[in-house]
């Protein structure tokens, strides 16, 4: 994090009002400034933990939904790097600029943005922890994405700067491109599966055909091996196993959980006990809640994931908290950025309605999963919900019946607006 | 180990009309809620920002109740959105719809090459009779609104009628399906280009 300069902190703290100083705060940086009740609430105020495709969503459209309301968002990241379509990075189908974004759209909504992480709840104070000061809420909205279970995997600890997941879109996926790239011809690139539930249950087979892709076009002697600790392909298990009748270059090897790794010697080894040399690893590490929803007590018994109420989100453990995204579990819906925008807005609704002393509507989230399987093609998988009984029933899950062209299109159309809806 | 990332310079056609924080309106009439779900791939308001998705903001009650009820039992195939017509049913099309109608339509932010539609222009010629001179279409025949509509989405859908895949059998599009088998698929491109920009 960022420092204030001296003249950027004369600046904020010449101002009287805290919000002026929360919006200066936000262009610096947390900052030694942020102490105390650094931003006073003056009328009903939201604070989101997290600028992604769950809480950006939700800060947006509850300023749509009552922009009486004050919207305080916390996010370390100045840009928005989008997790869908970074796999095409890898295969140098995109760039990464083109999946970067600001986040001027949501403070033209009115939402107030201070680049900085929460680093603790109090629920009962209401309070959210920023620096060494808080901000009080009257709802929190918390959607922090997922953490890494480092621990899970022998020696990835100490190997983290090597052994790279690109699991969060941004420098590690265009490490990684490199690695990539620098890989000799013939080489071997490891990409290892998590055990469910993680994060995009079908990205790291998507990945796998960009990696192949990649591979078959720019070094044909080469071999990509993935390691699933899953007993098979966890989503759209039959279009991508067609999918790889074109990559004789990929080897998928199911119910091989990696358990350890060592750098030194290039090397993983699964659960069974084989060891397998690599060139270039991808680890995906297996996940939990992001580390804010851990530490505020948010997860259930598993101590990995939220469990939330099906209409509001709000939290099975503390009230007026609410968890959306990746974070969540209990809803039969996948951990992807559909599903995290439509928690988001339906969120967003259910705080304004709960603010305004009235009753939220019963609002059921969609889903759509494209992923790419080369250049030009793509699949998808499409789920559609309503709400029984106060709980999210899946109505029907559509597969396209292959892959083609047009659904790659509509993956681009899909990606254009949904980052419309989040940040436009 | 810290790499730098720039400011979106992605392609436009990613980022057309991204800075126009277009509103989803209010969202405590009961289509706005309901409506939710579409705004991921439609845009917010159903604004489509993109070419290949349509634009469904300000479409007509009787031709959306029309397409949903298509898709819901697969006369126009779409994987897409065969589902979401199945949620829309559940969650009551009359709202919906009314929702949809009432937000302001605006053309497509996506640019068309200015020669395509000039070719389109005269092309349409074979269309007017039906869709008139403004591309608008007449309800009371029910025919649709093409003007400003994505570029992408309109070529989809004349290659699908083309093809026989949308709506087989209904009597009401079969006129317009004979006369597609004779256009051929660059003239389709052109087409779809003019009545993308017609304002
Ligand atoms: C390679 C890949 C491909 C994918 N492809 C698709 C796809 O095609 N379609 C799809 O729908 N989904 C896809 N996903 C999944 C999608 O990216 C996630 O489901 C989505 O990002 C979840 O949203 P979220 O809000 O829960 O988390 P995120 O989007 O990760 O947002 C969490 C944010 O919280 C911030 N944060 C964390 N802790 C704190 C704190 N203490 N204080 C303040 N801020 C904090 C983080 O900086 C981060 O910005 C893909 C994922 C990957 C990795
Ligand atoms: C995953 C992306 C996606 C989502 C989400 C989605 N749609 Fe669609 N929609 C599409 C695509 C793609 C088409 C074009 C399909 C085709 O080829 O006919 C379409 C077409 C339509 C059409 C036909 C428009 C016309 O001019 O004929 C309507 C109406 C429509 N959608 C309504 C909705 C509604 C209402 C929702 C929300 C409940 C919704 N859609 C959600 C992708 C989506
Ligand atoms: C005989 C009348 C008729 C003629 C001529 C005609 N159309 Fe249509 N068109 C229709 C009708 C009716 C529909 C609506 C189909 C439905 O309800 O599913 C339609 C639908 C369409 C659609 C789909 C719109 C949408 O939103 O999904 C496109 C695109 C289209 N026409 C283009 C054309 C073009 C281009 C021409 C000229 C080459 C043309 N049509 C000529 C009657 C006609």
């Amino acid at each position: 994090m960022t420092r204030l300069t001296r003249r950027e902190f004369l600046r904020t703290s010449g101002r009287s009002a805290g919000l002026g100083l929360l919006a200066a705060a936000g262009v610096a940086g947390c900052a030694p400034a942020l102490k105390g009740d650094f931003a006073p609430k003056t009328g009903r105020r939201v604070v989101v933990i997290g600028g992604g495709w769950g809480g950006a969503t939700a800060a947006k459209y509850v300023r749509l939904g009552d922009p009486s309301i004050e919207v305080v968002l916390l996010e370390p990241n100045r840009r928005f790097v989008s997790c869908p379509f970074s796999n095409l990075v890898l295969s140098g189908v995109r760039s990464i600029d083109s999946l970067t974004f600001g986040y001027g759209g949501l403070r033209g909504h009115g939402v107030r943005i201070l680049h900085a992480s929460a680093s603790a709840v109090e629920p009962d104070a209401r309070r959210v922890r920023v620096g060494e000061g808080y901000l009080q809420y009257d709802r929190l909205i918390v959607s922090p994405g997922v953490e890494f279970q480092w621990e899970q995997v022998d020696g990835l600890a100490a190997a983290r700067d090597r052994v790279l997941h690109a699991w969060k879109a941004g420098p590690q996926t265009v490490d990684l491109a490199r690695q990539l790239e620098a890989m000799p011809d013939g080489g071997v690139f490891v990409l290892t599966v998590p055990p469910v539930a993680y994060r995009c249950p079908p990205g790291p087979y998507e990945r796998a055909c960009q990696v192949a892709f990649y591979l078959k076009t720019k070094k044909p002697r080469s071999k990509l091996l993935v390691l699933d600790a899953n007993a098979n392909v966890v989503s759209k298990a039959g279009l991508f196993r067609a999918a790889w009748k074109d990559y004789p270059n990929l080897e998928y090897r199911a119910s091989n959980k990696v358990v350890k790794v060592d750098p030194s010697t290039r090397e993983v080894t699964t659960e069974l006990g084989d060891r397998v040399k690599y060139d270039v690893v991808n680890l995906i590490p297996p996940q939990r809640a992001g580390t804010i929803a851990v530490q505020a007590d948010l997860v259930g018994a598993d101590k990995r994931w939220c469990e939330v109420n099906h209409l509001t989100y709000e939290s099975a453990k503390h009230a007026n908290v609410h968890v959306v995204g990746d974070s969540t579990i209990g809803l039969p819906v996948p951990k992807s950025g559909n599903i995290a925008n439509a928690m988001g807005k339906i969120c967003a609704v259910a705080v304004v309605h709960l603010l305004n002393g009235k009753e939220p509507p019963p609002m059921a989230p969609g889903n759509t999963c494209y992923s790419w399987v080369n250049d030009r093609e793509a699949i998808a998988v499409v789920n559609a919900y309503k709400v029984e009984g106060g709980k999210v029933v899946q109505i029907e899950q559509k597969l396209t019946p292959g892959q083609s062209a047009e659904w790659a299109q509509n993956a681009v159309g899909w990606a254009t607006g949904i980052w419309q809806d989040i940040l436009g | 180990m810290r790499t730098t990332i720039r400011l979106v310079a992605g392609s436009l056609s990613l980022m057309t009309g991204f800075a126009a924080g277009a509103s989803a309106g209010p969202l405590d009439v009961p289509g706005a809620t309901k409506a939710l779900a579409c705004s991921a791939c439609h845009g917010p308001g159903g604004q489509s920002p993109s070419s290949t998705i349509p634009i469904i903001a300000g479409l007509a009650p009787w031709y959306f109740k029309k397409a949903v009820e298509d898709y819901a039992t697969g006369r126009r195939p779409s994987p897409e959105m065969e589902p979401y017509a199945k949620y829309v049913r559940e969650a009551g099309v009359d709202d919906v719809a009314a929702y949809f109608a009432a937000q302001s339509r605006q053309p497509t932010a996506v640019a068309v090459d200015a020669a395509a539609a000039a070719r389109g222009r005269v092309a349409s010629q074979q269309c007017v009779v039906c869709h008139g001179e403004s591309g608008r279409g007449d309800p009371a025949r029910s025919i649709p609104d093409l003007s400003g509509q994505a570029p992408g989405y309109l070529r989809n859908q004349m290659l699908l009628f083309k093809a026989d895949r949308r709506s087989p059998g209904d009597q009401a599009v079969k006129t317009v399906k004979e006369l597609m088998k004779s256009v051929p698929d660059d003239t389709i491109a052109d087409l779809a280009a003019y009545y993308s920009s017609l304002r």
